[in-house]
C-alpha cells in the first residue's frame, strides 16, 4: 500500500480495492504454491489438520527420502519405466509443430478471407467458424476412424494432424488481418511481386504478435490436449505428458507427493515459456480486440 | 478495355485468395465436417460400438433423448440431467466470471503503474499456464475432507471439524467444478477486459473529468456502453467454452466423486459412447449440442451487429 | 539380504524356464513358413506382472525368433475405454485382457476368436474346461467354443491391520468382525474423527465396484441383481432396501464411518500409517505390499479374514470374484492368432510363479494343488470364499449397471435420498438397461 502514493491521500476505498486485489492474488497463486511444497511431502502431511506450508525437515534427511522417493517416482515413473523423458519430448514435438503449422495455414487462410472477394467467400469463412461449435467429444470417434484409416496410430502424425490448425485461429488471423492497410498490398503488386510473395514477405512479417498469441495459444493447447492422445498414442513410447500425470491419479497407486512432483516437473516448461513470453500471453488472446478500436 | 484488365486481374487475385483458403478447407473437410456428418449418420442408427450389424431408425434416438418418461433413461443418466448439468455450470461460471473479471479489469487499470499492473496480470494469468489434468489433481487434494479448502471454509464459518463435503455433496460438488474452472480462466478474461478498455481512447474520459462527473458515474454511463462490444463478445466466447467443459469433470468423476450432478453434456456424450458404447445415442446427443452451440453463436452475431459502437 | 535372494530365485527360475522353453522351440521349428509376425499385445499396467511377463515375452522370441510382441500398458480403466474403440474402428490389439465384463459382449458380437487349443497346448475345449476350477471356463464359453483362458480369477476378503486394531483395544484374532454388524462396531470403536472429518476409518467400501463388493450382501439378504431367468431386474424389494439402509448408516450422514470421498481404503492399507483398519482386496494385495512397504509385510501385523456376512443372512454369499481372460482377435491372420495362442500359453504355463511374484491366482485344478498355494499366506481363506462364491454380473450393460449402482448408492450415503426412492430408481434404470440386451 506504501507504493500506492500517486492520489497523496488514501482513501478507504482504495484500501478495499487493494484488499481485493491482493485477495484474488492470493487465490489465485495458493494452489500453485501448494503444488510446489506438496511435491516435497508425503501423503501424510499433505493431508495434515491443520496444514503446514513447510515441508518437514525430515524429508530431507538420508532416513526418510520422501523428497528423493517423490521426484524419483516422478520422473521414473510408478514402474520404473522411466517413459517421462520420452513422453516430455513427444509433448514438446506436438505442441511446436502445431503452433507452426497453425501459425501457417491460419494466416494464409485468414489472409485469404481477410483481403481477397473470391466467390463464396463469405460461405467458407462460415463453415470455418462453424467448426468451432463442434464439441471434440462429439467427433471423436469418427475421427479415430480417419486416424487408423491413415495409419496414424502410435505416430506422431496421429498426435500432430488433427490438430494443424484451429478455427478459431483462422477467425483471429482474418480479424487482425482486416485492418492491414491494403495500400502496402497495392504497391507490392505494382512492384510485381506474386501473391504468395506478398503473404511471405510482407504480410506474415507484419503480424509478429498475433503470431505470437496464436503460436503460444495452439502450444498450451497442445500441451493441455489429453483426450485424443489417449486415443491415439498407446504405446508408452508414444505418450504425452498429460498421460502420463493421470497415471499418478488411478485409485490403485495414487501417491499425492509424486503426483504432486509430477505435475509441477511437467509445468516446468510452461512456466519457462510464459516467463521468457509473458508479454504475448498478457498481450495474448486478445490482440484483435485491440486491433479493432 | 482498361476497365475488363483491371476486372480480369480481381478475378485473378480472386483465385489466389481462393487457393490460400484451399489447405484450410481440405483440412477441415477431413477432420472436422466428415466426423460431424458421420456423427450425424450414426445419430439415425442404433449402432453399438461392437456390434457389426446396425439399422437406420430414423429419429429414434433423438425421441429417446428427449422424452425420457416414454422411451428410458439412458442407464440413469439422462439428456435433460445433462442439459441442466451444463446450464448450472455454465450460468454459474460465466456470469460470475465475466462480472469479477470486468471489475478487477477496471479496478487494474486505474492503478497508474505498469509494474504493479503488470503484476496482477501476470499473478492472475498464472493458472491458465497449468494444464488442466494438473489443475485437477491439486484441486482434488485441496478439496478432500481433511485437505486446505475444507480447513478454510471451518476458518471462514467459525466451525471446527464440519466437513463441507466439497466432493460428495451435490451442490458442493457443482460448486467446486465452478471453482476450479473460475480460478483457471479468471486471468484470462480480465486480460480480454483490460484490453478492450484500452481501446477505448482516453480523451472521452478527459472530456468526462471536465464535465465533472465522478468516477462512478463515468463508469456506468461512458465506459460500460463503450466495452458493450467487447463484453458481449467475451460473455458469449465464456459461455461457449464453459458449454465444451470436460475435463474438469472427467476428472473428479474418474477420483470418485459422484456423476449425476455433474454429468455435463460432453461427458455424457464420452460416457454414452465409449463406455456403454451406445455411439448412435451418443451421436445425437453431440448434434444436439452442436445445434445448441450454433444458436447461440447465432445469437452473438445478431447481438453483437445491432449493438456496434463507433468512438 | 533378502533382495539377493530374490535375485537368485529369479534367475533360478529364468534358467528353468529357459529349458523349459527349449522344448516348446522344437516344436514350432517344424514349421516351415517363418516369415515375420506381429503381436500387438495390450493389458493393464501392473509393475510385479510386468516384470515377470517381460521375461517370458523375451523367452518366447528367444524361440520363436520370427515373432515380435509389442506391448502396449495401460491404466485398467482407459485399457477398457482404448479396446472398445479400437475394436469400434475395426482395428484392435491381436491379444489383449480385460475384465470379463469387458470382454464378454466382444465375444458375443464374435470379434474375437475361438481358441486354438493345440497352440496353446490342450487338447479341445473339454480338455480346458477340465484342467480348470469348476466354473471358471464358463464366462468364456460359447456354443461349445472357449474364448479366452484367465490371467487371474480374483476375489477381494478382508485384509486387517492388527497394530490398528490393538491401538483401539481390539484384539485382531478374536473381534475381526464376522458380521456386518460387526463391522459396524468395530468401525465405530477404531473410528478417529476431528469434528466430522475422519482421519482414522475402520473399513471402507470400494466405491467403484458395487457388482463385486455389494451385489453379495444383498444376496445375503435374499435380493438379487438380476433374477434367475435374466429377465427381472433388482429383485428382493426388502433386501434391497436394507442394504441401502446400512450403507445410509455407514456414511456421513449416518454414523459416519467412511465415504467415497476418502482416499480409498486399499490404497492407504500399504502404508500402514494407521489410517486405516481393514479394506477390500484380493490375494494379489499381499504382492503389493511386499512391493511397497517390505517391512509391514515381514512384520505379521497384518491378516486377512473372511468376507463378513449380515447376522440374519438367509444364506452365506463371499464377494463375487472376477476373471481377467486372455483372448485374441478374431481378426488377426490364422498364423498370427495361433502364435498369440502359444505365447499366452506359454505364458500361462507358469501359473506358480503368477502367484507367488504377483499374487494373480490363475484358477487351474494343478495351480489349487500345487505347494506355492498352499504356503502363501491366507490362501486357505481365499479357496473357501472360492468354492462358496460365484463370478460378478457379466452381462452386455454392466458397465452401465455399475454406474446405475454408483448412483443409487452414493445417493443414499451422500444426497439424502431415501432407501425407497432409491430402490424405486435404482430398479427402474437397470430394468431398462437389462430389457435393451
Amino acid at each position: 500500500m506504501a507504493s500506492n502514493t500517486y492520489t497523496g491521500k488514501v482513501t478507504v476505498m482504495e484500501v478495499l480495492v487493494w484488499i481485493l486485489l491482493v485477495a484474488v492474488v492470493l487465490f489465485t497463486l495458493a494452489p500453485i504454491v501448494f503444488m510446489f511444497v506438496a511435491s516435497f511431502m508425503d501423503a501424510k502431511q499433505i493431508l495434515s489438520m491443520p496444514f503446514n506450508w513447510i515441508p518437514s525437515k525430515s524429508y530431507f534427511t538420508s532416513a526418510d527420502r520422501t523428497f528423493f522417493t517423490n521426484f524419483h517416482k516422478a520422473i521414473w515413473g510408478n514402474n520404473n519405466s522411466f517413459s517421462f523423458p520420452r513422453n516430455i519430448v513427444n509433448s514438446l514435438v506436438v505442441a511446436i509443430t502445431d503452433s507452426v503449422t497453425t501459425v501457417l495455414l491460419a494466416s494464409l487462410a485468414g489472409y485469404g478471407i481477410a483481403k481477397f472477394k473470391f466467390k463464396g467467400r463469405n460461405f467458407v469463412f462460415m463453415a470455418i467458424m462453424a467448426t468451432m461449435m463442434i464439441p471434440f467429444e462429439a467427433i471423436m470417434i469418427p475421427l479415430y476412424m480417419v486416424a487408423s484409416g491413415m495409419r496414424m496410430i502410435n505416430t506422431y502424425q496421429g498426435l500432430i494432424v488433427p490438430f494443424m490448425v484451429s478455427a478459431f485461429g483462422v477467425f483471429q488471423m482474418r480479424q487482425y488481418l482486416i485492418t492491414f492497410p491494403s495500400e502496402y498490398l497495392d504497391a507490392a503488386r505494382v512492384d510485381g511481386l506474386n501473391e504468395f510473395r506478398i503473404y511471405s514477405r510482407i504480410v506474415l512479417p507484419n503480424c509478429t504478435p498475433v503470431v505470437a498469441t496464436l503460436g503460444i495459444l495452439s502450444f498450451r493447447n497442445q500441451w493441455d490436449n489429453l483426450l485424443w492422445p489417449l486415443l491415439v498414442a498407446q504405446s508408452e513410447k508414444m505418450k504425452t505428458i498429460p498421460q502420463y500425470i493421470t497415471k499418478f491419479s488411478e485409485e490403485k497407486q495414487t501417491d499425492e507427493g509424486a503426483m504432486m512432483a509430477c505435475a509441477f516437473i511437467a509445468s516446468i516448461p510452461m512456466f519457462l515459456l510464459f516467463a521468457c513470453l509473458s508479454k504475448y500471453f498478457i498481450g495474448g488472446a486478445a490482440v484483435y480486440e485491440s486491433r479493432k478500436g | 478495355m482498361s476497365k475488363t484488365k483491371h476486372y480480369s486481374i480481381e478475378r485473378k487475385q480472386a483465385r489466389w485468395g481462393f487457393l490460400f483458403t484451399v489447405p484450410c478447407l481440405l483440412f477441415f473437410a477431413i477432420f472436422s465436417f466428415y466426423p460431424i456428418i458421420n456423427a450425424f449418420f450414426t445419430s439415425l442408427t442404433n449402432r453399438d460400438v461392437l456390434k457389426k450389424s446396425w439399422k437406420f431408425i430414423g429419429f429414434e434416438n433423438y425421441a429417446y433423448l428427449f422424452f425420457p418418461d416414454k422411451y428410458g433413461t439412458n442407464g440413469g443418466f439422462t439428456l435433460w440431467n445433462s442439459l441442466r448439468a451444463s446450464l448450472t455450470f455454465t450460468m454459474g461460471t460465466f456470469i460470475p466470471m465475466v462480472v469479477i473479471s470486468l471489475i478487477l479489469a477496471v479496478l487494474l487499470s486505474q492503478l497508474r503503474s505498469t509494474r504493479q499492473k503488470g503484476f496482477f496480470q501476470i499473478s492472475y494469468y498464472m493458472p491458465a499456464v497449468l494444464s488442466s489434468v494438473v489443475a485437477a489433481s491439486i484441486w482434488m487434494i485441496l478439496f478432500d475432507p481433511r485437505g486446505l479448502v475444507n480447513q478454510l471454509s471451518n476458518w471462514m464459518m467459525h466451525t471446527e471439524g464440519r466437513d463441507f463435503q466439497w466432493l460428495t455433496d451435490n451442490t458442493m460438488l457443482q460448486v467446486s467444478t465452478m471453482i476450479v474452472y473460475f480460478w483457471k480462466y479468471i486471468g484470462y478474461f480480465v486480460i480480454l477486459f483490460i484490453t478492450g478498455l484500452a481501446s477505448i481512447p482516453p480523451t472521452i474520459y478527459e472530456a468526462a473529468i471536465v464535465d465533472g462527473s465522478t468516477r462512478w458515474h463515468t463508469f456506468w454511463k461512458i465506459t460500460l456502453p463503450l466495452l458493450k462490444p467487447t463484453i458481449v463478445l467475451v460473455s458469449i466466447m465464456a459461455m461457449l467454452q464453459c458449454l465444451k467443459t470436460f475435463s474438469t469433470q472427467y476428472m473428479f468423476v474418474q477420483n470418485g466423486a459422484a456423476r449425476q450432478p455433474i454429468d455435463v453434456i460432453t461427458m455424457n456424450i464420452y460416457f454414452t459412447g465409449i463406455r456403454m458404447r451406445k455411439i448412435g445415442r451418443a451421436s445425437a446427443m453431440s448434434i444436439v449440442l452442436f445445434v445448441i452451440m450454433l444458436l447461440l453463436t447465432y445469437v452473438q452475431f445478431a447481438l453483437s451487429k445491432t449493438d456496434e459502437v463507433d468512438y | 539380504m533378502k533382495k539377493k535372494v530374490f535375485a537368485l530365485l529369479v534367475s533360478l527360475l529364468a534358467v528353468g524356464s529357459m529349458a523349459f522353453a527349449q522344448g516348446s522351440q522344437e516344436a514350432a521349428s517344424k514349421k516351415e513358413d517363418n516369415s515375420p509376425i506381429t503381436i500387438e499385445f495390450w493389458t493393464h499396467e501392473d509393475a510385479n506382472r510386468q516384470a515377470l511377463e517381460d521375461r517370458y515375452i523375451k523367452e518366447f522370441q528367444e524361440t520363436h525368433p520370427n515373432v515380435t510382441v509389442n506391448v502396449t500398458r495401460q491404466s485398467a480403466e482407459k485399457l477398457i475405454e482404448l479396446v472398445g474403440t479400437a475394436f469400434a474402428a475395426g482395428q484392435g490389439p491381436t491379444m489383449f485382457n480385460l475384465s470379463i465384463n469387458d470382454e464378454r459382449p466382444l465375444i458375443d458380437n464374435e470379434l474375437v476368436a475361438p481358441m486354438d487349443y493345440a497352440a496353446a497346448g490342450y487338447k479341445d475345449a473339454k480338455d480346458v474346461v477340465d484342467k480348470y476350477a469348476a466354473g471358471s471356463i464358463d464366462p468364456v464359453m460359447k456354443d461349445g467354443e472357449v474364448y479366452g483362458l484367465p490371467l487371474e480369477l480374483t476375489q477381494w476378503a478382508i485384509f486387517l491391520n492388527k497394530k490398528v486394531f490393538r491401538d483401539a483395544g481390539l484384539d485382531p484374532e478374536k473381534d475381526y468382525p464376522k458380521t456386518w454388524e460387526d463391522m459396524v462396531e468395530v468401525s465405530k470403536k477404531i473410528v478417529k474423527r476431528d469434528g466430522d472429518v475422519l482421519t482414522r476409518r475402520g473399513y471402507d467400501f470400494r466405491y467403484k465396484y458395487y457388482l463385486e463388493n455389494n451385489i453379495p450382501m444383498v444376496e445375503q439378504l435374499g435380493g438379487a441383481l438380476v433374477s434367475e431367468d435374466g429377465k427381472e431386474a433388482v429383485v428382493g424389494k426388502d433386501a434391497w432396501i436394507k442394504f441401502f439402509q446400512f450403507m445410509k448408516d455407514w456414511g456421513p450422514n449416518g454414523q459416519n464411518l467412511g465415504s467415497p470421498t476418502y482416499t480409498a481404503a486399499r490404497k492407504l492399507f500399504n502404508k500402514d500409517n494407521g489410517d486405516i483398519a481393514m479394506c477390500s482386496t484380493g490375494l494379489y494385495q499381499e504382492a503389493r505390499i511386499l512391493h511397497d512397504n517390505p517391512d509391514f509385510y515381514n512384520s505379521g501385523e497384518w491378516m486377512v479374514v473372511p468376507y463378513p456376512k449380515f447376522k440374519d443372512a438367509v444364506k452365506y454369499v463371499p464377494s463375487n470374484y472376477y476373471g481377467h481372460y486372455y483372448m485374441v482377435n478374431a481378426s488377426a491372420d490364422e498364423r498370427t492368432r495361433k502364435a498369440a495362442w502359444e505365447l499366452i500359453g506359454y505364458m500361462l504355463s507358469h501359473g506358480d510363479e503368477y502367484l507367488d511374484k504377483v499374487g494373480l491366482v490363475q484358477p487351474s485344478k494343478a495351480l489349487f494343488e500345487s505347494e506355492t498355494f498352499k504356503k502363501a499366506p491366507y490362501s486357505d481363506v481365499f479357496q473357501s470364499q472360492l468354492e462358496q462364491g460365484h463370478i460378478v454380473y457379466y452381462g452386455a450393460n454392466s458397465t452401465a449397471i455399475q454406474s446405475a449402482l454408483d448412483t443409487a448408492v452414493k445417493s443414499v450415503m451422500l444426497q439424502g435420498v431415501s432407501p425407497e426412492d432409491a430402490y424405486k430408481q435404482l430398479k427402474q434404470t437397470v430394468q431398462e438397461l437389462i430389457d435393451e440386451q
